[in-house]
């Protein structure tokens, strides 16, 4: 493990704008976006939580073009890969997802492997917990682990760095001289400092009552299960901010647009919750109830993903609890289902 | 890497009028991308969209194919204005066609219903060029009126064959109609064929799917052994987008052809 003061630090974001446009986070009125940088880092924040946008939308952007034409080229859009900095752990856990779908077929989606190659993730541990985070529920400790390239812990005047791959040893190997080893105090800071942040998330999850992921198997069924989906979906609006917002959801919409010399083909992240999702030309539809197409959000990351990839969908990140203007909280659901199976049996 | 979204440029060769909402176009891709019986291509209008068909023409033609179309919505609407010359997109081929080489041996019922016919022409046309490689061959076909009854006249050339037995019906017959009146399910029964180790392909309406599958079942078909092509919201093709799941799998991947024993658990494989 290494040490690197914030000066330093911000040296290397400086070298690193070279060949990455820096994105990390800036936090206003107490949400955190990321903002892109160059030269002047005076705002930035590294740790606290999570920002407001998902991990995702650096690797399949909300909107791109993925064919032109007819022609075979795989163009991204943007002109120099990212480097994305404070990614959180539960942002990370999104990459499970993400990677089974995107990566792991018998078709590779370019874009996104694309990037997965060239982005650069420089994570960082959370520095606190807001009311709406339950990683540990989901197996997510609320510091990176695993698919980072290298990691900040934010100590006294600096941070203490783990390299989590063989690209991030490149960029330390490069930038060698901005880091020192990091020494025992800085270390049994940052212990502290996780530990600290674990027992903020643990009484987040005791006092809503949260249920743990051992619980959750089984619970999500894709029938039977009625009154639940029609008394929560009773507010919903069907805008799909759950899905955009949402770090494992990853269905997008193909569609073809044509000015007078150019024929385009763009992708734009879609909803499972709109009425059309599923509908097929003819004109059926398997789920025309709004509950049912609720019920298929839980189903997917609840049911289809731990069948087919061995992972729960969630990553406990709390985005979809503060983005919902219908107030569905899917700590209150998931708690609502267990009870319900627990009465059963 | 290969781009999986970009569109093959293709010429339209031929646009066949079949029924009042049904035409064939027959195309040729810049590329040859040839298909497997029972696979699927995504057909492009160029700045429209695309909507995903089974060809219905001969697998062993590999430079061009055809797609049988009824015209539905925004997509084949386009399509239904195609002629000859037109400029058009394909993708694929794409999923997982009829496992034909296990059908090897095997007595085989091909069912089908109004728009249907069109996979299983495909089918048929593989299922002649490797004729004598299969026990017995029964194709059971049904549709609304004898109008909407789709290629009556290659059919009819089919009924002459020694290695089929085909017969037809139609919910309403018209002044000229001969045969059977009703449907499809009716004319099963006269199938004379090992039905608990015979291998049954339907396609057609979910609605005719869902009651031939039951008359299937109750004659002694294996799940296993009924395959099913599933309607689905297949958009880009490599399971990816996430509209067309059934359960576990994805329409476009893992089909569009499944047993019925793939999917009879999961809820809502008829709508």
């Amino acid at each position: 493990m290494y040490y690197l003061s914030r000066e330093d630090f911000i040296s290397l974001l400086r070298s690193l704008e070279k060949s990455y446009n820096v994105y990390a986070p800036v936090k206003k009125n107490n949400q955190r976006f990321y903002k892109k940088f160059a030269g002047d880092y005076s705002d930035i924040l590294v740790g606290e939580v999570r920002p407001f946008e998902p991990l995702k939308a650096f690797f399949s952007p909300g909107r791109e073009s993925v064919a032109e034409g007819f022609k075979p080229d795989v163009r991204l859009g943007e002109d120099k890969p990212s480097c994305v900095v404070g990614v959180k752990a539960c942002d990370l856990k999104g990459f499970k997802v993400q990677d089974y779908v995107f990566l792991n077929h018998d078709y590779e989606d370019p874009f996104y492997s694309g990037r997965r190659k060239a982005n650069l993730i420089i994570s960082s541990d959370c520095t606190c917990a807001i009311d709406t985070c339950f990683c540990l529920a989901l197996g997510v400790k609320p510091y990176p682990q695993e698919d980072f390239d290298i990691n900040l812990s934010p100590v006294e005047g600096g941070f203490v760095v783990e390299l989590g791959s063989s690209k991030g040893r490149e960029v330390f190997n490069q930038h060698s001289h901005l880091f020192r080893k990091a020494d025992e105090d800085s270390i049994c800071v940052r212990e502290e400092q996780r530990k600290r942040i674990i027992k903020e998330v643990d009484e987040n999850i005791k006092d809503n009552n949260i249920p743990l992921q051992d619980e959750l198997e089984g619970v999500v069924e894709e029938e039977g299960e009625t009154d639940i989906w029609e008394d929560e979906v009773k507010t919903c609006v069907e805008c799909g901010a759950c899905n955009t917002i949402c770090p494992t959801c990853h269905c997008f919409l193909l569609y073809d647009e044509k000015d007078e010399d150019k024929m385009q083909r763009l992708r734009i992240w879609d909803s499972c919750l709109v009425k059309d999702f599923a509908r097929v030309a003819g004109g059926a539809n398997p789920r025309p109830k709004l509950w049912m197409r609720l019920r298929n959000r839980f189903v997917k990351k609840f049911n289809f993903f731990p069948r087919v990839a061995d992972i729960y969908a969630c990553t406990g990140c709390g985005r979809c609890i503060l983005a919902c203007p219908a107030k569905i909280d899917i700590r209150e659901v998931l708690r609502r289902l267990v009870d319900k199976k627990r009465i059963k049996e | 890497m290969k781009n999986p979204y970009r569109p093959i440029r293709a010429e339209v060769k031929e646009a066949v009028t079949e029924t009042p909402t049904i035409k064939t176009i027959r195309f040729r891709p810049d590329e040859e991308i040839g298909f497997k019986t029972g696979q699927f291509i995504e057909l492009t209008i160029p700045g429209v969209g695309e909507a995903p068909f089974t060809p219905s023409s001969r697998p062993s033609v590999r430079e061009e194919m055809e797609v049988t179309v009824m015209r539905v919505g925004k997509v084949t609407e386009e399509i239904h204005k195609l002629q000859k010359g037109d400029i058009i997109g394909v993708r694929g081929p794409l999923g997982k066609g009829y496992p034909i080489e296990s059908f090897k041996d095997k007595e085989i019922l091909v069912v089908g219903g109004g728009c249907g016919f069109a996979p299983l022409r495909s089918l048929m046309y593989e299922f002649f060029d490797k004729s004598g490689q299969f026990r017995k061959l029964f194709f059971r076909g049904g549709c609304k009126t004898p109008g909407e009854l789709l290629y009556r006249e290659e059919i009819e050339g089919w009924a002459k064959r020694d290695d089929l037995d085909l017969d037809l019906t139609v919910d309403k017959a018209d002044s000229q109609w001969k045969g059977n009146i009703g449907v499809v399910t009716n004319i099963l029964d006269s199938v004379d064929m090992n039905y608990a180790d015979g291998i049954a392909v339907v396609c057609g309406p979910p609605i005719a799917m869902k009651f031939a599958t039951k008359k299937l079942l109750e004659m002694g078909f294996k799940d296993e052994n009924i395959y099913l092509s599933m309607e689905k919201n297949m958009s880009c093709g490599i399971g990816k987008c996430g509209h067309c799941r059934i359960g576990t799998y994805y329409a476009c991947q893992d089909g569009p052809v499944f047993t019925y024993a793939q999917i009879k658990d999961f809820p809502g494989i008829w709508d």
